[in-house]
């Protein structure tokens, strides 16, 4: 065990009531996957959260171009509420084909969200994490990681004080672990949030499996079989299937601490300290004329 | 060179299809003549070279192209456009005051609120680039208040380097502008102006034409409408070509006879960059050094930089004015409100519709 990673456990009540988080993912299944039981955590300890999903899913969904573009859409908002976010944001860049977007454009409507919403804490991609094949990913990282702190400088995107959204930096970050060998010093216990997650999970059909459950236990069925498992309905066999097959890495990550389920995470913490360095020096050094 | 003779030829013959060859200049200006034309009477011009001020290069185009339903915009009585917003965009300081300043003072004193956009940093001119943004950065809020504006904005993009910005991003926070500030006109850079050799140029007025039209549609930046703008159209532009080089198709002539003043003061404004700001005091000071004067600079700074204005850079605009029996005109391509097709069907509906 490592003894620089910190274990996050439910806190009581609602500390973090008051503050804002928004999560930015790629694609449909990535939240879910990565950080599902994270969001819930948060919100269920007072956060309110934002979900904020930069590519259009075109690629995903096995039907035309324009139908998966419509499924991950209506999916898309269905995940978002199993997660309980007030607000769901799409931006619809081409599914697999970000790098080739304009950084600067999508770090601006970044920015102008976070300043919006008032955002504390991000949860995404890790935009140094290596392994990372998927060029939506490590696009949306990037940006996410500049728009936090250039949403705080007046000068960046001045017109945005005109429509009266004041400069906002955000402090903390939740960087996924998404590939095998990236960084984390943070796993968050997810266990009591486990349902969310599958909750979230089976929303996502047209990418991350969600229905596998359901088309596994059509296919049994034509053979004149079933699995105990996914019992007599579409919707228990998708969650249960999930829970079976969907959740192990969510148990290896939990294991090694003790927990039943767990979400690694790098964790940034940014916030000032309550008494700034200079004023403690000051005071215990200042003498007089 | 070639190019430029041919195309000269071409004009004087447009110039005596419609007669105002016979206009003359009572000023003294050292107005130069178009070269006469070797085009063969069998062709019919189909761009005009118009008598040019020897003044200053930096005014009317080189050639104007004219369309069968131009329209001379006069002054209007009364505030004709109360409640109406106009953005002036320009890539650099000196463009708006240039180009477009006397229909920009007009509209205004018509009732239009007024904004001047600057989207470069103009860092390439100043005595150093630090020295050259901080002057201009202070020209853009002057030239506005010249003009009557309301507000003046820049965006910092690098001077002279705007094609490499992502014109998507420069769209976007015109389309955040023009929501915000409900614009229904705006006046800029033809993005079609030909032989335009500033980059800064054709980058500002692409950006501003697509974003008048995507600022209107609720499924470009969403998050917008979140932030509590609304989707708005810009239903008229007004644009203008560049100078010595480009032209544009021109359907629009504005009188700017009684405007031509702010337009001086708004080039008088402009120290940092372009032929205005204080020359006319700097002429008047060398002058003194020799031991000489022009009457026409008086007695001291003030009014030596506004006459100096006013009787070189403003030559052209005189010049073209003469052509359409105006005191001072600037041309424009206009482009104005689109018809409401939907009543217009609706209206043939209801009129030749018959019983079943």
């Amino acid at each position: 065990m490592d003894t620089n990673i910190v274990v996050e456990k439910d806190q009581p009540g609602y500390p973090h009531r008051g503050k804002v988080f928004a999560a930015i993912h790629a694609h449909l299944d990535d939240i879910p996957y990565y950080a599902g039981g994270l969001c819930a955590k948060l919100a269920s300890e007072g956060y309110t959260g934002y979900i904020i999903r930069t590519s259009n899913d075109e690629k995903c969904g096995g039907h035309t171009t324009a139908e998966n573009i419509l499924s991950n859409e209506q999916e898309h908002l269905k995940m978002a509420a199993a997660l309980g976010f007030k607000d769901v944001f799409d931006l619809y860049y081409r599914n697999h084909r970000m790098d080739g977007i304009s950084s600067i454009e999508i770090r601006g409507r970044l920015i102008l969200i976070f300043r919006m919403l008032k955002v504390d804490t991000v949860i995404t991609f890790n935009p140094w994490g290596h392994g990372e094949e998927n060029p939506d990913h490590w696009v949306t990282g990037r940006a996410v990681e500049e728009a936090c702190w250039m949403g705080g400088m007046s000068n960046d995107f001045p017109e945005h004080m005109e429509a009266g959204i004041q400069p906002h930096s955000v402090r903390e970050r939740y960087y996924f672990y998404a590939r095998s060998g990236q960084p984390f010093n943070r796993v968050v216990d997810i266990s009591s949030h486990i349902e969310e997650k599958l909750n979230a999970i089976v929303e996502c059909r047209s990418q991350g499996g969600g229905n596998r459950g359901s088309e596994l236990r059509a296919r049994l069925a034509k053979q004149g079989r079933r699995l105990p498992l996914l019992a007599n309905d579409d919707r228990t066999a998708d969650r249960e299937y999930a829970r079976r097959f969907l959740l192990g890495a969510d148990q290896d990550y939990g294991k090694e601490y003790n927990l039943r389920y767990a979400e690694r995470f790098y964790y940034i913490d940014q916030r000032p300290p309550a008494k700034p360095e200079v004023d403690d020096y000051i005071e215990k050094n200042a003498v007089s004329l | 060179m070639k190019r430029r003779r041919f195309l000269g030829r071409s004009m004087a013959a447009g110039v005596a299809l419609t007669g105002a060859e016979a206009l003359e200049s009572v000023r003294p200006a050292r107005a130069a003549e178009t070269q006469p034309s070797d085009l063969p009477s069998k062709f019919t011009p189909a761009a005009h070279a118009l008598r040019r001020s020897a003044y200053s290069p930096f005014a009317t185009a080189d050639y104007y192209t004219f369309a069968d339903d131009l329209v001379l915009e006069h002054n209007q009585p009364g505030k004709p456009h109360q409640g109406k917003v106009l953005a002036a965009i320009q890539p650099h300081s000196d463009d708006v005051p240039l180009y477009c300043g006397g229909t920009v003072a007009k509209l205004i004193d018509e009732g239009y609120t007024g904004y001047l956009i600057r989207i470069s940093n103009d860092e390439a001119a100043g005595r150093t680039i630090g020295y050259g943004v901080v002057q201009n950065e202070i020209d853009n809020h002057e030239v506005a208040k010249a003009l009557g504006c309301k507000k003046a904005y820049s965006f910092y993009y690098r001077n002279h380097r705007m094609d490499d910005d992502a014109e998507i991003e420069i769209r976007a926070r015109l389309i955040f502008l023009f929501r915000l500030l409900r614009v229904n006109t705006i006046l800029t850079m033809d993005p079609y102006d030909h032989y335009d050799e500033n980059p800064d140029h054709l980058v500002v007025g692409r950006t501003v034409e697509a974003a008048c039209w995507m600022a209107g549609g609720s499924r470009d930046y969403p998050e917008h409408l979140k932030a509590g703008l609304k989707t708005t159209s810009v239903r008229e532009k007004y644009y203008h070509a560049r100078s010595p080089q480009g032209h544009n198709l021109t359907n629009r002539i504005v009188d700017i006879s009684s405007y031509i003043d702010a337009k001086v003061r708004a080039n008088v404004a402009n120290k940092g960059k372009g032929p205005a700001g204080t020359a006319g005091s700097a002429l008047r000071r060398e002058l003194a050094k020799e031991g000489r004067k022009l009457p026409l600079l008086g007695d001291n700074d003030e009014t030596a930089n506004f006459a100096y204005v006013k009787h070189f850079l403003m030559d052209d605009f005189r010049l073209l004015g003469e052509q359409f029996g105006l005191g001072y005109a600037e041309a424009f391509r206009y482009i104005g409100p689109e018809p409401v097709y939907s009543r217009n069907i609706r209206e043939y509906v209801n009129q030749h519709a018959v019983p079943l």
